[in-house]
């Protein structure tokens, strides 16, 4: 059983976490016309409310991230650069996410650079209790209420502005150590259980998103079909960059002299299988030349049973954001739906 | 923890041997530590070459590292990272990592009738199995087929002249201009199996193919048509590189990377993804 408690507010629990750590936190951001909602740290005495919308882009470049330097050469040495960041909370991360942190984990089990942030990083998920727009979470096992293995602690909204908080890991545990805080009671519990089965139940049911991942799997989707909708796409990258589970990066050198030294940093950044150039070898011989395949390659790592031993799971979480970036028609909805209607 | 961070070699020696390729002898510049994963490389495994300022790219061994760690490796100019290595002079230091990937199949190899075909460059991850057989003595048969587009492309001359000596090696060319008949036969790697095929006492129990992607692809069509079994067919795959430890996703191959199940697959694993070519 895990250890759950009562909060009045979360300006308690955050000032705690904020003696050892940077905060961060989904925060609305506005740009003229469109409102969106972006991570960002918070502090200063000044605490944002939790909000209920998913941001744009997931917390992925906190661990992979989006640029970085892999070793600098001297002229006679290479030398690793890891990354060396202060503790740092993800507070409010909404389950999808925390199902696509794990996924990575497991990812970049070995990657150093991955591994020196993710062990700097507690994560405090938000069990959702409406559904978001286009999200699907719930087709694919990852949301709406936050999994047991994906999180270290877990909020949930009770009535009365009242918070739940779950204690999933030693990790959680340790960092609530110094705070008085007084334990849920069976009501409570009963109330967590009872917002998250009525969550699970206003999903829309979206049977194409199923019916597609059978055709998939059936291998009962014609080339021509992929050819389509690779001429559809614009290969401008949205999707992979949005995708909390894309993790496909490219590397070059970057120089920088001083007065004494002229010295070469390695740098990795985001990459994207749907780019013409991703598989294109020095000898112009591309095994993926044609823009079908490229698409093709992008829903099977999404949705393929092959992938499903490495990982326990599909590589897609349901965020919907693929759908949400798309200036084409190749979201997981538009996709799906056509692959159940006509593929 | 992996370590995506080269070590420095220097460049010991080099020449020309072929068409836009050299031979290079490279040694490792590093303490005990660092060498001892190098020692344990074997045939068909593969190392990034880092080129400060330039990029990375992989490459096999043609000899693999001693103990001293030098080893060899036959380059190909192709593009930026070549080029910049055809520019560097013996004494120079750049980088490696590795070694990478899944080897030849070493253990399928001993006592046995091996048929072995290269083409171009292909002939590079070959090279090092080659002369290991032919060191160890410890086979029944071992033929070779190495197939080149024209006299200019010719490749790992000096080790083929030894090997000529020791086993029956086919060379064969399509364009014959200014080569004998005789010492090469006209055509292609494909074209040429039939004959191969004949001079085996009972068939090959392992093939091992390297060189273009539809060469491959196509020899093993054949072989297993003529009755060999797809798992006994061994082709080394190449892929665009970046992290060459399944990270980046590059090299992908279905749910496989090439860098790290591969570069060497059999047939009977290729069957079951799609092989564009
Ligand atoms: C497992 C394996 C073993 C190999 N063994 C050998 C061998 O023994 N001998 C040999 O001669 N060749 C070998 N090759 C082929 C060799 O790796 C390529 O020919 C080599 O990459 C050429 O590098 P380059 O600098 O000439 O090419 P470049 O095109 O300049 O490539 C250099 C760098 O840029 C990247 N790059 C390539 N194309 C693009 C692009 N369109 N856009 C952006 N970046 C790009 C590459 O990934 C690499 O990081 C091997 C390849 C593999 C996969
Ligand atoms: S996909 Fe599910 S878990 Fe993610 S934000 Fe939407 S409702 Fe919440
Ligand atoms: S494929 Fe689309 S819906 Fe699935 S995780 Fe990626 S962005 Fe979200
Ligand atoms: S080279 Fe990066 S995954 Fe194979």
């Amino acid at each position: 059983m895990h250890k759950t408690y009562l909060l009045d507010s979360l300006d308690e629990l955050r000032r705690h976490l904020a003696q050892s750590h940077e905060i961060y936190q989904v925060v609305p951001q506005s740009d003229g016309a469109r409102a969106d909602f972006h991570w960002q740290q918070v502090g200063g005495g000044n605490w944002p409310d939790l909000v209920e919308q998913k941001p744009l882009q997931s917390p992925k470049s906190f661990f992979f991230a989006e640029q970085e330097p892999l070793y600098v050469f001297d002229g006679e040495t290479f030398e690793e650069v890891l990354p060396t960041p202060m503790p740092f909370v993800l507070f409010g991360v909404k389950s999808c996410d925390l199902m696509a942190i794990h996924y990575q984990d497991i990812f970049f089990e070995e990657d150093p650079y991955y591994q020196a942030r993710r062990k700097q990083g507690l994560l405090v998920g938000v069990d959702c209790v409406t559904p978001c727009e286009q999200g699907f979470c719930q087709l694919v096992n990852a949301g709406p209420s936050v999994r047991d293995d994906t999180a270290d602690l877990v909020l949930h909204p009770l009535d009365g502005q009242r918070w739940m908080l779950v204690v999933l890991s030693a990790a959680g545990e340790q960092a609530l150590h110094g705070l008085a805080l007084e334990e849920a009671s069976p009501e409570d519990l009963h109330q967590r259980w009872e917002n998250i089965s009525h969550c699970e139940q206003s999903f829309p049911r979206y049977p194409y998103i199923l019916e597609g991942i059978d055709k998939l799997n059936q291998h009962a989707i014609s080339d021509e079909f992929w050819q389509q909708l690779g001429i559809q796409c614009l290969g401008c990258s949205g999707c992979t960059t949005l995708c909390p589970t894309c993790s496909c990066f490219a590397t070059r050198p970057i120089e920088s002299a001083s007065s004494q030294q002229t010295s070469v940093t390695q740098v990795r950044f985001w990459d994207s299988c749907l780019y013409e150039s991703f598989q294109r070898e020095a000898s112009f011989h591309n095994p993926a030349s044609e823009a079908g395949q490229r698409v093709k390659r992008f829903w099977y790592h999404k949705f393929s049973d092959d992938f499903v031993p490495e990982f326990g799971r599909y590589g897609c979480v349901g965020c919907g954001r693929c759908e949400a970036t798309c200036p084409g028609v190749i979201g997981v909805h538009s996709v799906m739906k056509r692959i159940a209607d006509d593929a | 923890m992996l370590n995506l961070t080269p070590v420095p070699i220097k460049i010991v020696d080099c020449y020309d041997d072929g068409e836009n390729t050299r031979h290079y002898q490279f040694a490792i510049q590093e303490t005990e530590q660092h060498l001892s994963p190098w020692l344990k490389a074997e045939s068909g495994q593969f190392f990034m070459l880092c080129l400060p300022g330039v990029g990375e790219a992989p490459f096999t061994f043609t000899t693999l590292p001693n103990a001293q760690g030098d080893f060899r490796a036959l380059v190909r100019r192709m593009g930026s990272v070549t080029d910049a290595l055809f520019q560097c002079g013996v004494g120079d230091i750049i980088g490696a990592r590795g070694p990478f990937g899944r080897g030849w199949p070493m253990e399928r190899l001993l006592n046995q009738r091996i048929l072995i075909v290269g083409g171009g460059c292909g002939i590079a991850p070959l090279a090092s199995v080659i002369n290991q057989l032919i060191d160890s003595q410890q086979f029944i048969q071992l033929e070779v087929v190495y197939a080149a587009r024209n006299q200019a492309a010719l490749m790992l001359n000096p080790e083929r002249a030894r090997w000529q000596h020791l086993i029956p090696i086919f060379n064969v060319v399509e364009d014959m201009a200014g080569l004998s008949d005789g010492e090469f036969y006209p055509g292609t790697a494909t074209g040429i199996l039939p004959k191969v095929l004949h001079t085996f006492g009972e068939q090959p129990d392992t093939v091992l193919l390297a060189g273009p992607e539809a060469m491959q692809t196509a020899a093993a069509e054949y072989l297993v048509a003529y009755g060999i079994d797809p798992k006994s067919i061994f082709l080394s795959i190449e892929r665009r590189m970046h992290c060459a430890v399944g990270l980046c996703g590059h090299c992908y191959l279905n749910e496989k990377y090439v860098c790290s199940h591969g570069p060497t697959f059999s047939w009977a694993e290729l069957l079951q993804y799609d092989i564009a070519c």
